[in-house]
């Protein structure tokens, strides 16, 4: 049996329209994860374009069946969700914690 | 002298000259007294109209021979005023899959959002301050 774990991708600085190629190559699901978290801590700045991305990947690993969490830092970040209309689209957590407990119960761990 | 503040600034159709734009626009916000989460909140719907024109305005066309400007200013009355002008067809972002948030996250943040087309496109956001 192959064991699943959780994996963490970092995001920071600035996320805008230059670095949308970027974002996307590092907002990928394999399906083979027991969950993802998404660290936002370090990201200052997001506009439309990175939302874009953070929603074409939650729709990807929703399909795969692999859950994911979103831990922010800025209150930008948290805000432009909102402003977006996608309160409730991710989940969302402030501390790492809570969002490595969520990945773990909603995953695949065994 | 007036005693108005403004800040015009012309920039081509590429992704790269975002975010040095929008620092622009946060020294000008700083400078005319606007801080924190408001200061954040107009460059984020500043920065979205921007992201329109150099994303959809210039389909296909060299960026390089097209321009875009933004100008920004307090007047009486009304508030903070920030225009964000094209040369190109303005597309409703809803048009392409995944997008839209654009418009919808400006229009969350400013008092008003205005759209006029005739001879390009210039996106038009008041907020009070």
């Amino acid at each position: 049996m192959t064991s699943r774990s959780i994996e963490v991708i970092h995001l920071a600085g600035e996320l805008d329209i230059a670095r949308r190629s970027e974002i996307s190559a590092a907002l990928q699901v394999n399906g083979s994860e027991a969950g993802i978290l998404v660290d936002c801590c370090k990201v200052t700045y997001a506009d439309s374009t990175a939302l874009a991305e953070l929603l074409r990947f939650r729709n990807d690993a929703k399909n795969r069946q692999v859950p994911i969490a979103v831990l922010t830092g800025s209150t930008q970040f948290v805000r432009v969700i909102q402003y977006a209309g996608l309160n409730g689209v991710f989940e969302i957590f402030e501390h790492r914690a809570p969002a490595l407990t969520y990945l773990s119960n909603a995953g695949k761990l065994p | 002298m007036t005693g108005r503040s403004e800040l015009r600034i012309k920039l081509a159709a590429n992704a790269q000259e975002a975010q040095p734009v929008r620092h622009a626009l946060g020294a000008f916000l700083s400078a005319i007294g606007i801080e924190g989460v408001r200061r954040e909140d107009i460059l984020t719907a500043a920065g979205e109209a921007l992201v329109n024109a150099i994303e959809h305005a210039y389909d296909g066309r060299p960026a390089d021979t097209d321009e875009i400007e933004i100008f920004a200013r307090q007047e009486d009355g009304t508030g903070l005023v920030i225009d964000v002008s094209d040369r190109g067809r303005f597309i409703e972002l809803a048009e392409r899959p995944g997008r839209g948030l654009g418009l919808r996250i400006a229009r969350a943040i400013a008092q008003t959002v205005s759209i006029d087309t005739e001879n390009g496109t210039t996106v038009r956001m008041i907020f009070t301050t």
